[in-house]
């Protein structure tokens, strides 16, 4: 099976400061893969810039046998690539609704039926669509930031750090949403701080520290791993 | 005349010249709402269109709705251009290198204006048949009044451009999160041209308006034109559209009043004293947000 997207030797850099140093990795269709990392590893980096948001130095970044290195990122959401950013980032002074009719602005005009199933997914919305999004608590504004993405009907969806700053019912929430994406087909991309409950969805995962991979297996076998378990996973 | 009637017919007047300040102070919180630009160069803007409706009411003899058309367009195309030649290089510069340029296009803008026209003043025909409308004790003046409808017509126009279109909604997401709106897929480029037409094109009107109250295109008609409502759209909370509006006409239903109890000398220090005071007690204006930092 050839990857869904594939990373390739990716350096970036902000002004001086290089962020990431030569990663590489792989996203296969269907799957869930995370990056885990601590504070400051290079996880946003690298989804920045897959998203196009930032662009690398070198390497290469494939999406669908089509390298988007350098595509700005208005593009690159027309290939079926989206990013839900860290912060959530909603449209704060915007309705709900209008937030959701955002995610699916490369459609036009937003279609009923992905309205309906987000709708179906996130019922808390539909009872606030009329609400200013930034009236919403935080596991609310995941959810919409994540219902937004969807709008565009992605294949790959990339989340930086869904989880952070939930409540742990909010937590275990959010994670049975993405599997539940998963198994309706969405390729899944995670960044966590939450090493423990990315690994136990994960089919395989990378380990970044200070800008570079230094280890990568299915999410079981990290979960095992002595050092993961050291520096992840409390002990 | 009594007291009431002089209140209200400076009321009125208030509310001509308020008009024009909302008009083209809702051209300077668009532009500082999308790309956090102090735009000094929109009041110049005005002062092209009030060129260009007098080039074509005294040179070609155009109907006054054709000159109207005219500076509207020319003036869109002149705010775009500044944009592009001007602004767009500077995207990822500091705020300030922004800022200096706008000033710096404003008097390059002032500076071929008298190149081209010279400094004396020009004297625009007058298009409007100025016979008041009684209303009772009252006369209001047929230009107070076009200039207040079509002012109004216009605000109502952009509230719906900007609430139910595509283009609109694409410059709200701009003006909240440009990151996350280039995450749905906007294009950047094409919305930040897009809210600098419109607030162009604002101005256009609100220079032919101004014509219509004073008669004259002079090099520097838009400098002082821009700074009040400069002033206006800081008083209405800069970045915001209903902001612009109500401060426009708050500033000038405020310098009608000074004028009414006979002090219209001092009309451009109430201004200025207006936006101290603002600055002092609430930066953010009447309706402005808190500003965030954005990455
Ligand atoms: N806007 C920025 N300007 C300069 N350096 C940055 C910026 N954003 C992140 N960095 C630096 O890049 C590195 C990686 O950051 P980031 O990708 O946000 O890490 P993570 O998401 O894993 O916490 C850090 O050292 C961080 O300080
Ligand atoms: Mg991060």
């Amino acid at each position: 099976m050839a990857a869904m997207l594939k990373v390739n030797d990716i350096h970036v850099y902000y002004g001086k400061i290089h962020a990431v140093k030569g990663v590489s990795f792989e996203v296969n269709e269907g799957e869930i893969v995370s990056l885990i990392g601590a504070n400051g590893a290079g996880k946003s980096t690298i989804l920045k810039t897959v998203s196009g948001l930032m662009h690398p130095k070198s390497g290469t970044i494939e999406f669908m046998g089509k390298d988007i290195a350098h595509m700005e990122p208005n593009k690159i959401v027309t290939k079926g690539l989206v990013h839900v950013p860290e912060g959530r980032r909603v449209f704060a002074h915007m309705s709900v609704m209008e937030n959701i009719e955002m995610g699916a602005y490369i459609l036009g005009k937003a279609p009923e039926e992905a309205v309906e199933d987000v709708f179906t997914r996130f019922p808390r919305l539909k009872e606030r669509r009329k609400q200013e999004a930034g009236t919403l608590s935080g596991g609310e504004q995941q959810m919409l930031a994540m219902a937004r993405a969807l709008m565009s009907k992605p294949k790959l969806i990339m989340m930086d750090e869904p989880s952070m700053g939930l409540s742990p019912i909010l937590v275990e929430q959010i994670f049975s949403i993405i599997y539940e994406l998963r198994e309706s087909g969405v390729t899944i991309l995670l960044v966590e701080q939450n090493a423990n409950k990315a690994l136990k969805i994960t089919d395989r995962a990378y380990v970044l520290e200070t800008g570079k991979i230094t280890l990568s297996g299915t999410g079981r076998e990290l979960l095992e791993k002595e050092e993961v378990k050291k520096a992840y996973l409390g002990g | 005349m009594s007291v009431f009637t002089t209140i209200i017919k400076q009321l009125i007047n208030g509310l001509q010249s308020g008009s024009i300040y909302a008009l083209v102070a809702l051209g300077y919180s668009m532009v500082y709402g999308i790309i956090m630009l102090l735009n000094f160069a929109h009041g110049d803007v005005i002062m092209v269109g009030a060129y260009i409706a007098w080039m074509m009411m005294a040179r070609f003899a155009a109907n006054p709705i054709i000159a109207l058309i005219a500076a509207v367009i020319g003036c869109t195309v002149l705010g775009v251009l500044i944009e592009k030649a001007a602004y767009k290089p500077l995207r990822q510069s500091p705020r300030i290198s922004l800022l200096i340029t706008a000033i710096g296009v404003s008097y390059f803008l002032e500076n071929v204006a008298q190149l081209v026209f010279g400094a004396n003043a020009h004297v625009i025909p007058t298009f409007i048949d100025d016979t008041p409308i009684q209303l009772g004790q009252i006369a209001i003046p047929t230009t107070a009044l076009i200039t207040v409808i079509v002012a109004g017509i216009s605000m109502v126009a952009l509230n719906v451009l900007v609430k139910k279109t595509r283009m609109g909604k694409a410059m709200r997401a701009v003006s909240e999160d440009a990151g996350a709106a280039q995450l749905m897929g906007i294009n950047i480029n094409n919305t930040i041209s897009f809210t600098f037409a419109v607030g162009s094109a604002l101005a256009g009107i609100g220079s032919v308006l101004y014509c219509c109250a004073y008669p004259k295109a002079t090099p520097t008609m838009g400098s002082m034109l821009g700074l009040k409502a400069f002033v206006a759209a800081v008083l209405g909370g800069i970045g915001s559209i209903p902001g612009a509006m109500a401060g426009g006409f708050a500033i000038g239903i405020a310098e009608a009043l000074v004028s009414s109890a006979g002090l219209s000398e001092w009309k451009d220090g109430v201004v200025f004293a207006i936006l101290i005071v603002v600055l002092l007690v609430k930066p953010t204006g009447l309706m402005g947000r808190p500003m965030t930092e954005k990455v």
